[in-house]
């Protein structure tokens, strides 16, 4: 048994027929070949697969694909406007805060709902924006400086 | 630190490959997609220790869209391991872990194949489970590998059994000088398993080419360990194996050992796709990846240490029990270097310590990050602080007092070349405001100190390739993963050869294509890699201006590189550019290919002759212990290093920042938690504890330069040092703030709050040490 299902994906509109358990993420990466999103813990723990969901951030393994129905979707690579990187994209390289950069993905679109929200976030805003977003790498200490010089660039540009 | 002389070198250029990865791309190992491939799924066996009775997959092969089902009967008779050939790809007669791989399929979905895993009828015949390494070694306990003998240096009264390999360090007349001590200090330190929780899934694929050929796709470290590996088990020779690797999210030695690491993921799948003819790809859970890959032993560790009134230490005595779980794995290598470890990197003029690798019913220790020295630095720097506070001594004054000098040893060092470890504790201290700051109620400072050796493993070789439009590709056998590959080695290639960094690609690895490599391991990839490179680079230099002499009727010895123009000294206007040299050489020499090699070999003789030039590391934090819940926060965090000539300083600071959070990770939360059976209790990230940004301060990471290293420009490596100290610096705090000492991690709530109140009932306690 499948369901079909439409929804648009970085602006674009698809529409797909899958299996009613199947996740958003397997749907993203599996049916539409969007591969920003990352598989990891497939539990909702690490933020890997983070994209948003009506401007939303949410942790695309614990969404059902079906919820999707009639929503805008952004995956990291609706990101950049043709070869030039968004700021948050460019900071991330500038502050070295990319490093096997597996997390990088979902971190991106978990700062892009930060900063759509507010132009000039708290330590504590920050903080908890990316609660949820494990990296393994970096020990943080260059994500939050590229998350500032993101702000800070953004703030310049508006 | 003279960067000036140079024009990239020194400075943090983009990391190489950032643009796909901060975009998306599917670059990763789980984004490939190969067509027509089928899914390949393993069963692992659900007790930690039995006999197979027997194995029937009818009914699984029965199945509709199930393409093969194999077992042990299906592959050759060959068992595997780093040290210790100990195990084989499909378990054989034994299952040794709950986890261990036993059969595998092929299917059309990863529905069907969940499915015919399922149908997959195994009667085991339970055997007692034992997971405590110190019981497994007692005479009386269950074996574990019948066909395994003790090593043989073993002392001859050792009445153990399961052991699988043994270190002595032995050193002076540790007896002798033990009785001449003003003081003994006596204890004992534990640290629990952790599981390295690289990001990205592991993943394999195997496809069998029209020539016979089988090409292996990993997300491994050492893609040519895992060749080694393949051939052997499927029975082919190496010229008919190609491993290509996929871009890494994460490895941190998790992924770096061969087969071992994935628990023989990539031959299993390679057995699939050999059966069916047909590609095969398998992608782990994450789940069963905690519970079945390999992971950072735990080690128990005994130590007792003499010490002078005045702080000198005369000698330590001690004993390791390092955990291997099932198989032999990487524990020799880990157990014998936490072993020597123990022995601390102060002035030891006596010392004895056996370190005892034991096989356990767990999943197999590997290499993770600084294997065997993180745990080693828990016991050395927490003990250094128990000394110091029984003689009413600052433990900054005791580490210094017994800081060795330029031709001193340690264990395990023959001779040391300079020594930055007093430099950088002293730094530690004063950025920390050591016996200065002013601390609120339950707040604590702790130091703690760590070293690393770096002339583990072999060299390796680098091919530099000027193209004909003077861009270069270069190629190497160490994998990216955040790591120098693309994160410092292109601008090693670009300073050498006078281009932009722009204009350098380092290519992934192609067992094929690329020289051959030990791996992105061992802190290694700027010292073997770097070397290599810049050798290549010099080499590929010199065929291009040679070329381009003859085109300016030149001496070679008179031209440079500059801005992709090949030109005389002096007079620029004299010049050729570097894209019609490297054209031109298709009509002399074929193309310019640099080749360049580290001989380790020669730099262990270096090392031997002149003294090693070995990293240390002074580490310093500041804790605040809540009494209520035993909860600690961190909330400044400083890493003094030496990490000699500083290549890309991003990229040195973002690998100590990466290894500090990971330890704190150790030191605070994680590790994996068995039942008395053997089953994992927290194998999703929904129960395994991880640090998040909310419990990691900014690090604050200082450079200490004057020290060179044996590496390219005298750089020394970065990836696993910062591990070294951290567990220690944080237990220190917390005895500073509470004085408590408490001697087995993690440092959590849970067991901050136990030790908190035992100290409370029973005063004696209090002051630890």
């Amino acid at each position: 048994m499948s369901i079909t299902v439409s929804f648009s994906v970085n602006g674009k509109r698809h529409t797909a027929s899958f299996e009613p358990a199947a996740s958003l993420l397997e749907v993203l990466r599996d049916r539409l070949g969007y591969k920003g999103p990352k598989l990891c813990c497939n539990t909702g723990e690490c933020g890997a697969c983070t994209i948003l969901l009506d401007d939303k951030p949410v942790n695309s393994c614990v969404v059902l694909g079906a919820d999707a129905a009639g929503a805008a979707v952004t995956t990291v690579e609706g990101l950049a406007n043709g070869g030039e990187l968004h700021p948050i994209q460019q900071a991330f390289i500038d502050a070295a805060a990319v490093q096997c950069g597996y997390c990088t993905p979902g971190y991106i679109i978990s700062v892009k709902a930060l900063l759509d929200r507010t132009k000039t976030p708290t330590p504590a805003e920050i903080e908890e924006a990316v609660s949820g977003n494990i990296c393994r790498c970096t020990g943080y200490t260059k994500i939050l400086d590229a998350i500032r010089l993101a702000a800070e660039r953004m703030q310049q540009g508006s | 630190m003279a960067t000036s002389e140079y024009t990239i070198l020194g400075k943090s250029v983009p990391r190489m490959g950032g643009v796909e990865r901060v975009t998306g791309a599917g670059i990763y190992g789980i984004d490939l997609t190969l067509e027509n491939a089928l899914h390949g799924g393993i069963l692992r066996s659900q007790y930690a220790h039995a006999k197979i009775v027997s194995i029937d997959t009818s009914e699984a092969e029965a199945l509709a869209g199930v393409h093969a089902v194999v077992t042990a009967a299906d592959a050759p008779d060959v068992r595997y391991g780093r040290t210790l050939l100990d195990r084989y790809m499909l378990a054989k007669h034994k299952v040794r872990y709950l986890g261990d791989p036993v059969a595998a399929v092929a299917a059309d979905t990863p529905a069907l194949v969940r499915q015919a895993l399922k149908k997959i009828k195994v009667v085991y015949e339970p055997l007692p489970v034992v997971l405590d390494p110190e019981e497994t070694m007692q005479p009386g306990a269950p074996t574990l590998h019948e066909d395994m003998p003790l090593p043989k240096n073993l002392p001859p009264d050792a009445k153990v059994k399961n052991v699988c390999s043994y270190t002595a360090v032995h050193v002076g007349d540790p007896q002798r000088a033990m009785a001449e001590a003003d003081l003994i200090v006596d204890e004992v330190y534990e640290t629990k398993m952790i599981h390295p929780q690289y990001l990205e899934p592991r993943i394999a694929a195997a496809r069998l080419e029209p020539d016979g050929r089988l090409t292996v796709w990993a997300n491994a470290q050492a893609p040519f360990s895992v060749r080694t590996d393949v051939a052997r088990l499927v029975g082919l020779p190496l010229n008919k194996v190609r491993v290509l690797s996929a871009e890494l999210g994460g490895g941190f030695g998790g992924k770096a050992s061969g087969i071992t690491s994935g628990a023989a993921v990539e031959p299993i799948c390679a057995l699939l796709a050999l059966k069916t003819k047909r590609a095969v790809m398998i992608v782990l859970d994450k789940a069963e990846e905690t519970i079945a890959t390999t992971i950072r032993s735990g080690a128990r560790m005994y130590l007792k240490t003499g010490v002078k009134k005045d702080g000198t230490i005369v000698a330590r005595i001690g004993k390791v029990i390092y955990d291997a779980g099932a198989y032999s794995g990487f524990g020799a290598m880990a157990g014998a270097r936490c072993t020597n470890m123990l022995g601390g990197w102060y002035r030891m003029p006596n010392c004895h310590i056996d370190g005892y690798v034991v096989y356990t019913n767990k999943q197999v220790c590997g290499p993770v990050r600084g294997p065997g020295g993180p745990q080693a630095a828990f016991a050395v720097e927490s003990h250094m602080d128990s000394i110091a506070a029984k003689l009413g001594m600052d433990p900054v004054e005791l580490r210094l007092k017994n800081t060795p000098g330029p031709g001193d040893k340690i264990i395990g060092v023959t001779k040391l070349r300079d020594v930055s470890l007093g430099e950088a504790l002293k730094i530690a201290a004063e950025k920390i405001g050591w016996g200065k700051a002013a601390l609120k109620k339950n707040q604590g400072i702790g130091i703690a100190t760590g070293s690393w050796i770096e002339s583990a493993g072999p060299g390796g070789g680098a091919v530099v390739k000027v193209n004909e439009d003077g861009s270069v590709t270069v190629h190497i056998g160490k994998i990216d993963m955040g790591t120098a590959p693309r994160f410092g080695i292109p601008s090693i290639v670009a300073e050498e050869l006078g281009v932009p960094v722009s204009d350098v690609t380092v290519v992934n690895v192609d067992t094929d294509a690329s020289p051959w490599d030990a791996g992105t391991v061992g802190s290694r990839s700027i010292i073997v890699s770097g070397t290599a490179v810049r050798l290549a680079a010099i080499d590929a230099r010199r065929q291009l201006l040679n070329l381009a002499a003859k085109q300016l009727e030149a001496n070679p010895d008179d031209l440079e590189i500059r801005d992709k123009q090949i030109r005389v000294k002096g007079t620029p206007a004299k010049s050729v550019a570097l894209a019609a040299v490297a054209t031109a050489a298709h009509n002399v020499i074929g193309e310019v290919i640099g080749r360049g090699y580290f001989d380790n070999e020669a730099m262990v003789a270096h090392e031997k002759e002149h003294g090693s030039s070995q990293p240390f590391a002074a580490h310093a934090c500041l804790v605040e212990v809540d009494p209520d819940t035993g909860n600690i926060k961190i909330l400044r965090y400083i890493a003094v290093h030496d990490v000699g000539f500083v290549i890309h300083p991003a990229a040195v600071e973002g690998q100590i920042e990466g290894a500090v959070a990971m330890s704190l990770g150790q030191a605070l939360c994680e590790q994996v938690v068995l039942d008395e059976n053997g089953r994992t209790l927290n194998p999703s990230f929904v129960d395994y504890l991880m640090p998040t940004i909310n419990m990691i301060p900014p690090i604050e990471t200082v450079l200490v330069p004057g020290y060179p290293g044996a590496g390219p420009y005298g750089a020394k490596g970065a990836g696993e040092i910062g591990c070294v100290p951290v567990m220690a610096a944080v237990a220190n705090a917390v005895f500073h703030a509470t004085g408590v000492r408490i001697r087995k991690l993690p440092l959590s709530p849970e067991n901050v709050l136990r030790a908190l109140r035992a100290a409370r009932d029973t005063p004696a306690e209090k002051k630890g040490a």
